[in-house]
């Protein structure tokens, strides 16, 4: 994208300006993901598969892309609004379904938790192969909290983020001083950690897990199912609409952060710490504030998914749930943020709707991120250059 | 405790720090060579034992029953099995990510673990259940006083020392080891020297790989059963070694195999809670030592250029 | 500021520097005046670029002091020595590629930026006055080397040819307004025409900055001759001579271990 944008025509397609294009995207998409989570004839759920790889590939060759890049980045505001009312509108419309509600929420909090991730892993270049450990932590924490204490659910969902915050200080130490494979083994050695520890601990319920307590806000019990309207609601629109403000929360935080100094910082660390380190750029304080960011993200969506699940159990966080958010990450493009809200999507509804491949999902995932890495490193969405203000352009 | 159990123990942990060590020494020798790691290591050990067990199923079919025949066999197929796939893994995924990130290559192939460890699951004949693997080394032993010398753990060991040891000449002695060490000090120079770069590459692979498949079927001949996860705990465990003994270096491989059994075996005995959490603290100790020492014990050179 | 401009903004004294066994840097001595553009030479793994990364504190130094306007300086890390008045580039351009040209000169930028996190994430408006401040200088100061380069502010630094790359880089030192530059080779990989054009940006750069200093590592004795004010001759880590191109070009010495051998 080049600054003198003014100049250049302003891309158009099939002759709508970048907004109307945007719009009418986020319009289908919406309805898209309405239908997707509605299907349940697997020819329904192939056919609209086919349906969007074709519209990829349509919207690629006739420039609609682009025009969406634009719209994205001229009208961010109107983009944005308009997004979250249409993920709004897809939760009203299922608001009395429990499982697409529960397919939907568990989307947004694997979508938050990737977004810690991609703060790690996308800016600072430190790969965590424990982010379901500290999805766990924050699971956990909300066990212990809401079964054992009188705190509110509200104040324990932060200290969900905030212990995994804490235990990631423990990791801080190795995971700063090493670099590359070192750091890697760090990572992975804890999260085997993590879940054999779990295992073989009672007090935390061992292989058998524990309950977890429901999210409650001013005496507004999640799990009663409320009624608007005269219709009784489904319990998980309680929890859908928590889940898609704390992913909202976490994209803005998540966004800004790239846009900003930070955001420079943690990419200059990442490319070249030898040269960041000579021009006065802090690196063990920047690795730490991207890891301590990250594992905040990750436990408070670990700390909200145990609550809606109710119930939790050491084989939720296994080194395989690991990689499986890293492949969110690499899917949909190192550091894209809409890159890995739509890889959560696909990583995580796919193998529900199409249960021919439910069985072989982790197969499938990991095959689809080696032929990623091969074929196409940046991702599905691959990330732009920075644009520090949306819309912004220079003053002639 | 008495000296019997104690002899016991050591016996087990001297077993476990072979196996450990010739996973590690796969690692190393792939750092070695092309300065990445391949993460599917413990998944291709697996896959070793599998096909050990596969031979194992066919010798059977075909009436050959003499065990030493069998453990002859079924060590052979693995091994040669188990490199060629290395080398394969080395040609197509390996070589092609050279020049990306080296990240890239550890995830691509942490990925094609996970592949062929749902690959087994899914596709060998009830995979994702433990298969009983064969009894072929003499079970006779001796007592001496509480500890049970087995003739089975003596030949595994003595065994898997020899391959240690062979790994070791092979490396230091002969002209493909020399070849292999050339590339690990310097790729533009080797390949001027002469040397078939992408050769010997492949061959490293199929080396550690073969090295893999040696100790997956010693873990199957130990333990008598084998499962489509036991790669992902083993493959870790080898990594750990590798990494805490020092990247690149052969001796810093075995020494790493070896302290990671001996750190598993005092979490067993020696401390004072359950012997449950030996991998929890053995896995701490790990972390604790890349706190202390980044580049693991026996530092790797560092090539940093400004 | 009355100090003379012909004080000396750096003085290395007795710098040593070894890897294991091996002496890459030995005793070496020299100095910089206010103003001044200092030719380093010397053949390949003399210690050039050694006594860089001693200086800039990439490593420690062995033995030996470093004073930088009249402060010691010796064995800081990387960060005190820029918070100094220090920057450098890089034999082997170390750009950020996949980032914009702004981005990359904004990293040289760091000790004028706010970090806080509140500020950045929260105070958005004081961030894009800050922002549009860095654009403006980033601008002004691209605009020196190159205007058409200085409209392409957003484009990532990985499209550009070989001596933007160096421009850019020359600017991400420049722009924390340094007392000192050190350019590690910068001409290397480009062809004469681009040496001799970034070689006048160079010049036009020392007129503009008022008591800028500058070490340039430089192989071509052409470039050494037009530019530089004093030279400095290495050879296997100890200095063999110092003085005006014409001196040093005439001492049997030098000819001897570096015209003789390149």
């Amino acid at each position: 994208m080049s600054t003198d944008t003014q100049t250049a025509p302003r891309p158009t397609w099939l002759g709508l300006p970048p907004l109307a294009v945007g719009l009418l995207v986020v319009v289908l998409a919406s309805a898209y993901a309405w239908l997707f989570l509605h299907a349940e004839s697997q020819v329904v759920v192939l056919v609209l598969l086919a349906v969007a790889a074709l519209a990829a590939v349509v919207g690629g060759r006739t420039g609609a892309d682009r025009v969406l890049a634009t719209a994205m980045s001229q009208h961010s505001r109107a983009m944005n609004g308009a997004i979250v009312a249409g993920l709004l509108a897809v939760i009203a419309l299922f608001a009395t379904d429990h499982f697409p509600l529960l397919m939907l929420t568990t989307v947004l909090l694997y979508m938050t938790a990737a977004l810690g991730l991609n703060i790690q892993f996308g800016y600072a270049g430190m790969v965590n192969f424990a982010g379901a450990a500290f999805f766990g932590i924050g699971a956990y924490t909300a066990a212990v909290m809401t079964t054992q204490t009188g705190l509110p659910p509200l104040l324990i969902l932060i200290l969900g983020g905030v212990m995994a915050a804490l235990i990631g200080f423990v990791l801080v130490i190795p995971v700063v001083r090493t670099r590359g494979h070192y750091a890697a083994v760090v990572t992975i050695a804890f999260s085997v950690l993590f879940k054999t520890f779990l295992e073989v601990n009672d007090i935390l319920g061992g292989p058998q897990g524990l309950m977890v307590d429901s999210m409650k806000i001013l005496g507004w019990d999640f799990n009663a199912s409320p009624v608007l309207f005269g219709v009784e609601m489904s319990f998980y629109l309680n929890y859908a609409l928590l889940g898609a403000a704390l992913a909202v929360l976490a994209f803005v935080f998540t966004r800004r952060l790239e846009r900003s100094w930070v955001g420079l910082t943690l990419d200059a660390v990442r490319l070249d710490d030898t040269a960041s380190a000579c021009f006065g750029i802090g690196i063990t304080r920047a690795k730490v504030l991207a890891f301590t960011l990250g594992n905040v993200m990750v436990g408070m969506a670990g700390a909200l998914y145990g609550m809606m699940i109710s119930f939790i159990a050491p084989t939720s966080f296994t080194f395989s749930d690991s990689l499986l958010l890293v492949a969110i990450v690499l899917l949909g493009g190192m550091g894209s943020p809409w890159g890995t809200a739509l890889a959560a999507f696909i990583v995580i509804v796919l193998p529900e709707k199409l249960q021919i491949i439910q069985e072989y999902r982790f197969l499938l995932f990991s095959v689809l991120v080696i032929a990623m890495l091969l074929f196409r490193p940046d991702g599905l969405l691959p990330r732009t250059v920075r644009a520090y203000i949306p819309g912004w352009r220079a003053k002639p | 405790m008495d000296i019997g159990l104690l002899g016991q123990y050591l016996a087990n942990g001297i077993i476990l720090g072979t196996m450990y060590a010739l996973v590690a020494v796969g690692f190393t020798l792939f750092f070695g060579v092309l300065d990445v790691i391949k993460f599917s290591h413990g998944d291709v050990l697996m896959l070793g034992a599998f096909t050990g067990f596969t031979a194992f199923l066919g010798l059977e079919f075909v009436g050959v029953t003499d065990p030493w025949v069998q453990v002859l066999v079924v060590t052979l197929v693995a091994v040669a099995g188990t490199a060629f796939i290395g080398a394969v893994i080395a040609r197509y995924l390996v070589l092609p990510l050279k020049a990306a990130p080296p990240l890239n290559i550890l995830l691509i192939t942490l990925m094609l673990g996970t592949a062929i460890r749902e690959a087994v699951r899914l596709f060998y004949p009830n995979g994702s259940n433990p298969k009983p693997f064969p009894a072929l080394l003499p079970d006779a032993s001796t007592d001496l006083g509480n500890f049970t010398l087995r003739a089975d753990s003596v030949i595994l060991v003595a065994v898997g020392l020899a391959v240690i040891v062979g790994l070791h000449l092979l490396i230091n002695r002969t002209r493909l080891g020399l070849a292999i060490r050339a590339v690990a000090q310097d790729e533009e120079t080797a390949r001027i020297m002469g040397i078939n770069y992408t050769m010997i590459v492949l061959v490293t692979f199929a080396i550690g790989s073969g090295a893999a498949a040696f100790a997956g079927i010693m873990n199957g001949l130990y333990y008598n059963e084998i499962n489509f996860g036991m790669g992902l705990l083993l493959g870790l465990i080898g990594f750990s070694a590798a990494i805490v003994g020092g990247l690149g270096n052969l001796y810093g491989a075995i020494l790493g195999g070896f302290l990671f059994a001996a750190l598993q075996t005092i979490g067993a005995v020696a401390l004072p809670f359950a012997s449950a959490y030996k991998d929890v603290f053995a896995f701490g100790v790990v972390i604790a030592v890349m706190a202390w020492k980044p580049t693991g014990l026996i530092a790797e050179r560092t090539s940093d250029r400004v | 500021m009355t100090r003379p401009t012909t004080d000396a903004v750096l003085e290395i004294d007795a710098l040593s520097k070894t890897f294991g066994g091996v002496t890459a840097l030995d005793a070496f001595t020299m100095s910089v005046r206010r103003g001044d553009i200092v030719g380093l030479l010397g053949p390949n793994g003399s210690g050039k670029t050694t006594s860089f990364n001693a200086v800039t504190g990439i490593f420690p130094p062995s033995g030996g002091t470093v004073r930088f306007d009249g402060a010691d300086i010796t064995g800081l890390s990387p960060q005190k020595v820029y918070a100094a008045g220090i920057a450098r580039t890089f034999q082997r351009s170390r750009l950020c590629l996949p980032l914009s040209i702004f981005d990359n000169i904004m990293i040289g930028n760091h000790g004028r930026l706010t970090k806080g996190l509140w500020f950045n994430l929260m105070r958005r408006r004081a961030f894009r006055r800050e922002f549009e401040q860095g654009y403006e200088d980033a601008r002004a100061l691209v605009r020196t080397f190159s205007t058409a380069l200085a409209d392409r502010l957003f484009e990532p630094v990985g499209a550009l040819p070989m001596i933007e790359r160096r421009r850019i880089e020359i600017c991400r030192a420049l722009i924390s307004r340094p007392r000192l530059l050190l350019l590690d080779e910068p001409s290397a990989g480009m062809t004469h025409d681009e040496t001799t054009q970034l070689m006048d940006d160079i010049l036009d750069v020392r007129g503009r900055i008022e008591g800028l200093s500058i070490i340039i590592i430089e192989h071509e004795m052409g470039v050494i001759e037009r530019i530089t004010d004093q030279c400095v001759v290495l050879n296997y880590g100890r200095k063999i001579c110092e003085g005006p191109y014409a001196h040093i070009a005439a001492d049997p010495e030098v000819q001897r271990a570096y015209l003789g051998a390149e």
